[in-house]
């Protein structure tokens, strides 16, 4: 394991708010209204910046220098790896929000554990700081349900599920369940594919086409519509765009400090879009890895065991990974998260 | 990691009057018009479809001016896909923005996205050879 390298992990933060009941003509486009230059100044102070971005009828999609950034009419989802100042973007949130009539209505705040938490700035160096940092950016006398937790697999303390959610709700106002994998130790031969080749003469958009195709995470999804991006001179990131659902994978390929994560929002039950097990069944095998969690979070949708247990029986059997540990927490405005650890079946 | 284009994109640069060769194409009667008058011609005609609450669109329009003004012999044309939604739907746009390139009347390539380098390369392509 090297001294210190690219951080993977990302930090993820995802805002939802009401919808604008006040005005006769609402718009239904929501926060898709915020201007550019406004998203532009929030990423700045987070430290990153938009590399490639797409949009359809139900969302934007921005891949950013440092992950991704999706704007649907209520709801805001950015996630940013390396050593980005996430949290400094909820206030310009709420405030952009607030001047197209939106109401804060949840907060969520989720990241694993760091690879090398020691290069990270305050307040990411320790769970507690950044839970406090919240609080302060929240609205105060807002969003009465509020709960913070580590979620601790007992064979493996150092990859943890961080989670902090504040909700106006008790109950969760969504029904997409979101799956976040985070995985590493890829396998070194599929973790070549995201180092750009010497001399190929392409751009970054064409080069991250060209490793979307190869590695086979264009048929992860063969609905989606894929805004790729290869870094330079190594690293991929990608927003899938299936109707109003979303995906994204980003991808730290050196060898000692290798990460990939895969995340989507979907739906539980088989809709034509392949079942839960089968996409994330494709997405692991992409690169490989020694080392895999998942945390599911229902939102609206009942805890369902038995997707639970085959998700666990399609990884032992397609890819030889051992299910360690799983823990489950409810949480408000978010429903029940399942995180799952997996590591190969013999070593 | 990551290349700065920010700088290209959302500069601020909102000068509604100056299209700088970009002409919007809001009517039916305005889009068979211009798309009419280039079928038989060798430019190269570049169509972007976009909508007003894309915010991607939004982010790449100082770039696709930058680039109207850079190649001057190229048309490009922009198209509003709630404005004018058949022609949306007869090339088949469903994300967004979208390029079409087209010469001769046919279409000769495609970016979906707002992907600055990939445009240039493309347009830059198939400029030439009249």
């Amino acid at each position: 394991m090297a001294v210190s390298g690219f951080e993977g992990f990302e930090k993820r933060l995802e805002l939802r708010f009401f919808h604008d009941n006040s005005t006769p003509n609402k718009n239904p486009m929501g926060l898709r209204l915020i201007d550019f230059e406004s998203l532009d100044q929030v990423l700045t102070q987070v430290q990153c910046t938009v590399v490639s971005a797409v949009a359809n009828r139900s969302f934007d999609a921005y891949v950013l220098s440092e992950s991704s950034l999706f704007v649907y009419p209520t709801k805001i989802i950015i996630k940013t790896c390396g050593t980005t100042q996430l949290l400094k973007s909820i206030r310009p949130f709420i405030h952009l929000a607030r001047t197209l009539n939106l109401t804060l209505r949840a907060c969520r705040y989720s990241r694993g554990s760091f690879i090398f938490p020691n290069s990270q700035p305050f307040p990411y160096t320790s769970f507690e700081d950044e839970v406090v940092i919240v609080e302060d950016s929240l609205p105060k006398e807002s969003l009465r349900h509020r709960k913070a937790s580590v979620m601790t697999p007992s064979n493996n303390t150092s990859r943890a599920w961080h989670v902090f959610t504040a909700s106006a709700d008790v109950e969760p106002d969504e029904s997409v369940v979101v799956v976040e994998v985070c995985m590493t130790e890829l396998d070194r031969v599929n973790a070549r594919s995201f180092f750009r080749r010497k001399g190929d003469e392409k751009n970054s958009d064409s080069a991250g086409k060209e490793m979307t195709r190869l590695s086979g995470i264009d048929m992860i999804n063969e609905n989606a519509f894929i805004c790729d991006f290869a870094f330079d001179p190594c690293g991929y990131s990608m927003n899938g765009v299936d109707g109003d659902r979303y995906s994204t994978i980003h991808v730290t390929p050196e060898d000692g400090f290798s990460y990939a994560s895969f995340e989507c929002g979907l739906s539980l039950y088989d809709d034509g879009r392949g079942d839960i097990a089968e996409v994330l069944s494709r997405a692991i095998d992409v690169f490989r890895p020694s080392c895999v969690s998942i945390a599911t979070t229902y939102g609206g949708e009942d805890y369902d065991r038995e997707v639970t247990k085959r998700v666990e029986r399609v990884l032992a059997k397609k890819l030889g990974l051992k299910c360690r540990s799983r823990l489950m927490d409810e949480f408000p405005g978010s429903g029940t998260v399942v995180f799952q650890s997996f590591t190969p079946r013999r070593r | 990691m990551g290349t700065a284009i920010s700088n290209m994109l959302g500069a601020g640069e909102g000068n509604e009057s100056e299209h700088s060769g970009v002409t919007k194409l809001s009517s039916s009667a305005q889009w068979q018009l211009h798309f009419n008058g280039m079928k038989d011609s060798n430019q190269l005609l570049v169509i972007d479809f976009s909508a007003s609450w894309c915010g991607p669109c939004k982010s790449f329009e100082p770039a696709v001016r930058h680039m109207a003004v850079k190649f001057t012999d190229v048309s490009f044309v922009k198209v509003d896909v709630d404005e004018l939604p058949e022609v949306a739907k007869e090339f088949d746009v469903t994300a967004m923005p979208t390029f079409v390139l087209m010469k001769n009347g046919k279409e000769v390539d495609r970016i979906v996205g707002a992907k600055q380098d990939e445009l240039e390369n493309k347009v830059t392509k198939h400029r030439g050879g009249q």
